[in-house]
């Protein structure tokens, strides 16, 4: 136990330490930009770990959080003026905004059957996509609108490392609330819904709680990643932004957040590469059919997701060469849940 | 006035397709739990089949029933080979389903490409009659009389067959069905397949219907008919042909007035109907 906690703070250090001295290594746009894009989708992943992996609720429509972040934002800053005052009032409005909608949708649904939810955000998500095509005057309709950025902020570094600030501030919090009694809960309703009602809790309000506080954070990622494209179309708020998250959620494993942040570095890495492939063969243009696969892969045959996978598979080691050095120790790996556990040896 | 009759039997028709798809996934969700977010995929898969088959061929009736079989086939593939595999985990079905309707749609863009195609009516059923100044486009007419004689046949399969019984009784019980020494895998199988056929047929009727085909059809239309089962009550069959006939009616009136408050209009009427009766309309009565 101890060794394994020991090697991932190490592990944990040195990669920090890496990913802030990128912008000493290389000068390249292409890679801040890619490497900011993980940290603000990992962001947003996490959010959607919240609702699937900690309270077993699907949600098809998490791009209306994201999308209107950005929306908001870019908005503000392109008719207002592009000040402090603004960027900062754009976040706290993005903020708010996603807290009301998530209230809004999660009270029209939650209290129903747990398909209803899948299908009214999605069917929310789909009236605000039409919505940012038809409003053409003010939105650009599918072509989107450009805006300009308070100076600091259109410096590439600048923006890298808040963006790495806002990840590490929201996986600090998001894990301060999962291990809360209340994140206890949503996991609790996760296991077994109906033996939670009988323990009194009042299901229908955690799970409010719990679309609250993913609607806020997709908010938040979608507010910084309009800050860092400059730039707004229709397209963050489609489906496929929200399968995206779905993706890098599962591929991680849900129910983890470090999950969703290796999700979306692999997910990310992977069709940057494949965009730049498609440019060359045309064969890669269909690259969405291969996620597809990968996706109905990992939801049937890995449902813990590839990192489960893999740190079973170096705990098994571990704790091999750990009987090995001491025989008393009956640890046994894998007898409880990650999640679970890493909250238990904090208390 | 004939502007009403025309937007009325405009909105049935749209109803009507968006019937056959809406039936489908209520009964496959009262039977099996599942809520299939790749329904929609079964409905673009036949409106591009469809209009496939009659490009090459010319006969309109080819096109309907190969259109059913392939959604029937492509339903029985899924079933067997995946949505089998998640039963009783709600969950991994919507993830499992969505996924499917992802590869579903991005393979039709491989075979067919991803622009708008053209969806042309047979010879026989374009123009339209002139009823003392009523004029009533045949292809509507068609459409109309399709979905209604086909709600009518599911009517009776449900209500008269054996087959329709160990359905109903499988809504209610599906243990119960199963102790009796039913294999109720099969009939789900079965059910699934006759689902996505129906799927299938919306969308051959429903590209003529429209005039185009495109691959964000699936998704579009698939939102109309949750939006229908939603109104009209998960698990019913009243429930979805009523639902249907209201969207389609909403849809076209609205369309009328102001094009771009379509889906918001229904969305709302969804929203509605949720805060005053969560179970729809028809919701909690059986099939």
């Amino acid at each position: 136990m101890k060794m394994k906690k020991k090697l991932t703070v190490v592990l944990l250090a040195v990669l920090l330490f890496l990913v802030a001295f990128i912008p000493f290594l290389t000068d390249s746009r292409a890679t801040l930009n890619l490497m900011t894009h993980i940290f603000l989708w990992a962001i947003f992943a996490m959010s959607y770990d919240i609702l699937l992996g900690y309270t077993g609720i699907v949600s098809f429509g998490h791009a209306l959080f994201f999308g209107s972040g950005a929306y908001i934002v870019g908005l503000l800053l392109k008719y207002v003026g592009a000040s402090w005052t603004n960027t900062i009032l754009g976040i706290l409005a993005s903020l708010i905004f996603g807290l009301l909608v998530a209230l809004l949708l999660g009270s029209l649904s939650l209290r129903i059957r747990d398909a209803y939810f899948a299908m009214i955000t999605l069917a929310f998500a789909e009236l605000f996509l039409v919505a940012a095509l038809k409003l053409r005057w003010i939105t650009g309709g599918e072509d989107g609108f450009s805006f300009r950025v308070p100076e600091l902020l259109s410096n590439r570094v600048v923006f890298y490392y808040l963006s790495l600030g806002a990840l590490i501030l929201t996986t600090f919090l998001l894990y301060r609330f999962t291990c809360s009694p209340a994140g206890r809960v949503l996991q609790a309703i996760r296991e077994n819904e109906q033996r939670a009602e009988a323990l009194g809790y009042d299901v229908f309000r955690y799970k409010l709680l719990s679309t609250a506080v993913a609607g806020v954070t997709a908010s938040l990622a979608g507010s910084l990643f309009g800050l860092q494209m400059r730039f707004v179309s229709a397209s963050v708020l489609s489906l496929e932004k929200t399968i995206d998250a779905l993706l890098m959620t599962i591929i991680g494993g849900s129910g983890t957040l470090y999950g969703a942040i290796i999700g979306s570095a692999l997910v990310n890495l992977v069709q940057d590469w494949f965009t730049g492939l498609a440019r060359v063969y045309p064969l890669f243009e269909r690259w969405p059919l291969l996620f597809g696969f990968v996706y109905i892969i990992i939801v049937l045959f890995f449902p813990g997701g590839l990192v489960r996978a893999f740190s079973g598979m170096t705990e098994t080691i571990l704790f091999k060469w750990q009987a090995r050095r001491n025989p008393a120790d009956n640890y046994t790996p894998g007898k409880q849940d990650d999640a679970v556990r890493v909250c238990l040896k904090r208390r | 006035m004939d502007a009403y009759i025309n937007l009325l039997t405009n909105g049935i028709a749209t109803g009507m397709a968006i019937f056959l798809l809406a039936v489908g996934l209520s009964i496959i969700f009262g039977l099996m739990s599942v809520l299939n977010f790749a329904h929609g995929a079964f409905f673009m898969w036949g409106a591009y089949v469809g209009a496939w088959i009659f490009g090459l061929t010319k006969s309109f009736t080819l096109a309907l029933t190969s259109a059913v079989l392939v959604g029937a086939i492509i339903g029985l593939v899924v079933e067997r080979s995946t949505i089998s595999r998640v039963y009783g985990n709600h969950v991994s079905q919507m993830l499992l389903t969505m996924g499917l309707m992802l590869v579903l749609g991005e393979m039709v863009k491989v075979f067919w490409g991803p622009n708008i195609l053209t969806s042309p009516l047979p010879a026989y059923l374009a123009g339209s009659w002139d009823l003392n100044g009523v004029i009533i486009i045949k292809y509507r007419l068609f459409t109309i009389i399709v979905g209604a004689a086909t709600a009518l046949a599911v009517y009776l399969i449900l209500k008269r067959t054996r087959l329709g019984i160990i359905v109903r009784a499988g809504v209610e019980n599906p243990e119960m069905v199963q102790a009796l020494g039913i294999d109720i895998r099969k009939v789900f199988s079965l059910v699934f397949a006759f689902g996505a056929a129906l799927a299938a047929l919306g969308g051959a009727i429903m590209g003529p219907l429209g005039g185009s085909i495109s691959p964000t059809m699936g998704l579009e239309n698939q939102l109309l008919a949750f939006i229908v089962v939603v109104i009209g009550g998960l698990g019913s069959f009243i429930g979805s042909l009523i639902g249907a006939i209201l969207v389609g009616i909403t849809g076209a009136l609205v369309s009328w007035f102001l094009p771009e408050a379509a889906l918001a209009v229904n969305i709302l009427l969804m929203a509605v109907v949720l805060l005053l009766r969560p179970t729809g309309l028809f919701g909690g009565s059986g099939l």
